[in-house]
């Protein structure tokens, strides 16, 4: 089972944790360090007393020497708070003590078996709610036949311990402040930093066929999520542009039967509103035909056009030498050439896998439009070529007047003329181009159209892949 | 000839009789798969017209029966559905041709006597009619006796006019059997391409063969004289 944590909670757990390991790691090097400071502190005190109490036996001769020892370590451990010391004879007899000293006998007895002269083993121990770190020495005195002699000394160590208490006390508190803090922090940074999700969320729960024109402010954006927010503007942009064309094709199918269908029914009413001659009855069933026939071409052109949509124009996958389609395109529509006194030309050779039937359909309807615009007089030329990445193009030009460079980007839009006087012409219901453009794109190529310096050229790429 | 109409859509179904009839035809319609197929497995037709969409039986099981009956009759389909699948199916089961709607009427007259042409008439190599002479074989067109000079499209037009006189051949067709556009291309050049042979053919004589019927077509009518 995964739980799904939210970016929120693991950044900010993450934050804590980050914190917590943190500042564990650096009390416990903080609480070393001053402990290890103090013990040091300690062993100096301690073996500067150890040397004092050292040099005052070696300089014993006699008893009387000894007898002042004890004043002369009272003197030298005036001023020294906390301070402890016994001096133990060779028999275990006490020399000298500072009042109060209490010493462990682990101490006492541990540097009767040392061999080394003074030990740096600190021992610890605890008396009477005092903590006490203390040291401890063996020194041979010459004057009683160099016979041993056991020196402690201990300091309290109670305020260190308290001072090291306070400071851990004070350092878990600030650690779970700060572990606190820095969650809250991350929290906070990872709600403000998450925001623009929170804007790419809003825009997306917002946007509906009615509202695709919402888009993601990319400057406010921070850079990670540029990417996506561009991303995701241009998905928005797509879908704007092909809702756009979809309810405009859909209004404009519903614009052109409209107007023949009017056509129909007025003329239709009026004829049969009072007797007439045959001849009238005839007169009005042949308008009738030619208004009917353009529906029904405008219907299977819209119907090819709707496959061509879903996918469903499937084109077979054989070899078709477009050199000789077009040679007989060109016998076609060299006849209307002809009338239009526009000179048709075909330059080179290019083989491609695809349907036959449809291809010359796509180029038909080129070469159509190319003669149809063609200035007369004019030229319109078909030319085949490999490319250098063995893409086959196939070119359609004509001279003419050019097509306006704010036109050419709609001139595949269904129902597009450029003319707009030209409208219901006998040119067809302006559906031609895009057909083509189907055609072609069903056939995994490309079609673009440029126009300039009276030349207008369209450009069919066929990839060298699929053939 | 008699032919039998399966379609269900009132209609279409008594147009296409009283047209066919008109046309010369014996036409017997029904309006439901069970009936048309009975009809059709029971009586001798030369051809089946079959809409695709029926009720009961559709036109696709229609066929399958009258083919497992070991009927080779001519099936033409009328669908409305233009869809792949179903021109692919139609031909795999046994039809011989199909019609989209909407289609012209003359479209339909012309594929009908295609089918019912079909495998019985000898192609002539040598056609006549009224005072045109055609010799297939050595491309040569006269008419009164004098030569007509013919570019090859133009021949194969006239050879079309000629085979199938008296017929209205509606532009999509012509368009499509001379110079294998099946599509809607532009209609003007046929007009174009008809007005040029009517040129060459009819200009210098009194008796006009090619008669442009208005929303239709053409047609050839060699006919004795009126």
């Amino acid at each position: 089972m995964t739980r799904r944590f939210s970016i929120t909670l693991r950044l900010t757990l993450l934050f804590g944790a980050t914190s917590v390991i943190v500042l564990l790691a650096l009390g416990y090097l903080i609480t070393e360090t001053v402990e290890h400071h103090f013990e040091e502190q300690d062993l100096d005190i301690l073996s500067g007393k150890i040397e004092l109490a050292e040099h005052a036996l070696s300089g014993i001769t006699s008893r009387a020497e000894l007898d002042a020892l004890p004043q002369q370590l009272k003197n030298a451990l005036v001023g020294h708070y906390g301070l402890s010391m016994t001096v133990l004879g060779p028999r275990g007899q006490t020399l000298f003590t500072t009042p109060n000293a209490s010493f462990t006998p682990a101490l006492l007895t541990l540097t009767s078996s040392a061999t080394e002269r003074v030990s740096t083993d600190l021992v610890v121990w605890k008396n009477g709610g005092h903590m006490h770190r203390g040291l401890a020495a063996v020194i041979p005195i010459a004057f009683m036949e160099s016979s041993p002699v056991t020196v402690a000394v201990a300091t309290d160590i109670s305020h260190h311990v308290e001072l090291l208490g306070t400071f851990s006390a004070t350092l878990w508190w600030a650690m779970g402040l700060a572990a606190l803090l820095s969650a809250v922090l991350g929290w906070l940074a990872t709600r403000f930093g998450l925001l623009p999700l929170r804007d790419i969320a809003r825009i997306s729960r917002e946007t509906s066929i009615d509202r695709l024109n919402d888009r993601i402010q990319l400057d406010t954006l921070p850079i990670e999520l540029k990417e996506t927010a561009t991303a995701f503007n241009d998905m928005l942009a797509r879908l704007e542009d092909s809702f756009r064309r979809l309810t405009d094709f859909a209004s404009d199918i519903a614009h052109e039967l409209r107007t023949p269908i009017s056509n129909l029914m007025t003329q239709t009413h009026v004829t049969l509103a009072q007797a007439r001659t045959i001849e009238d009855y005839r007169e009005v069933l042949f308008s009738n035909v030619e208004e009917l026939d353009r529906l029904a071409r405008m219907v299977s052109d819209m119907l090819f056009l709707a496959k061509a949509d879903h996918g469903l124009i499937m084109p077979q996958r054989e070899t078709v030498d477009l050199a000789r389609e077009l040679t007989e395109l060109i016998e076609f529509y060299g006849i209307a050439a002809h009338e239009r006194d526009v000179t048709l030309q075909l330059e080179g050779a290019g083989i491609v896998m695809g349907d036959r039937s449809m291809l010359r359909r796509a180029i038909g309807n080129l070469l159509s439009n190319a003669i149809r615009y063609s200035q007369p007089g004019g030229v319109t030329r078909v030319v085949l070529s490999k490319t250098g990445d063995g893409d086959i193009t196939a070119v359609v030009e004509n001279t003419g007047a050019d097509i306006a460079p704010e036109q050419l980007p709609r001139i595949f839009d269904r129902f597009y003329r450029a003319d707009p006087s030209r409208h219901a012409s006998s040119e067809g219901a302006g559906l031609g181009l895009a057909i083509t453009q189907s055609i072609i794109r069903a056939h995994d190529g490309k079609i673009q159209a440029t126009s300039a310096n009276s030349i207008t050229r369209f450009t069919i790429t066929f990839s060298h892949a699929v053939n | 000839m008699k032919i039998l109409i399966v379609e269900d859509e009132p209609k279409t179904g008594a147009y296409l009789r009283q047209g066919l009839a008109e046309a010369g035809f014996i036409v017997d319609l029904s309006a439901d798969g069970i009936d048309g197929m009975h009809l059709a497995l029971t009586e001798a037709y030369d051809l089946l017209i079959l809409d695709v969409m029926l009720p009961r039986l559709d036109g696709w099981q229609l066929l399958r029966a009258v083919r497992q009956a070991g009927n080779e009759v001519p099936v033409l389909f009328l669908t409305a559905r233009d869809r792949v699948e179903d021109r692919v199916k139609g031909l795999e089961t046994g039809a011989d041709d199909y019609l989209v709607k909407p289609f012209a009427f003359a479209e339909l007259l012309a594929r009908v006597r295609t089918l019912l042409r079909r495998g019985k008439t000898k192609e002539l190599d040598v056609l006549r009619a009224a005072d045109v002479e055609l010799d297939i074989l050595r491309r040569r067109a006269t008419r009164g006796g004098k030569k007509i000079d013919l570019t090859t499209k133009e021949f194969v037009l006239l050879e079309l006019f000629m085979r199938r006189q008296q017929e209205v051949l509606p532009r999509s067709l012509i368009a499509s059997l001379v110079w294998d556009m099946n599509f809607d291309s532009d209609t003007n050049v046929i007009e174009v391409a008809v007005r040029r042979l009517r040129a060459k053919l009819d200009d210098n004589f009194p008796r006009k063969l090619i008669r442009t019927v208005r929303g239709m077509g053409y047609v050839f009518e060699a006919g004795d004289g009126e």
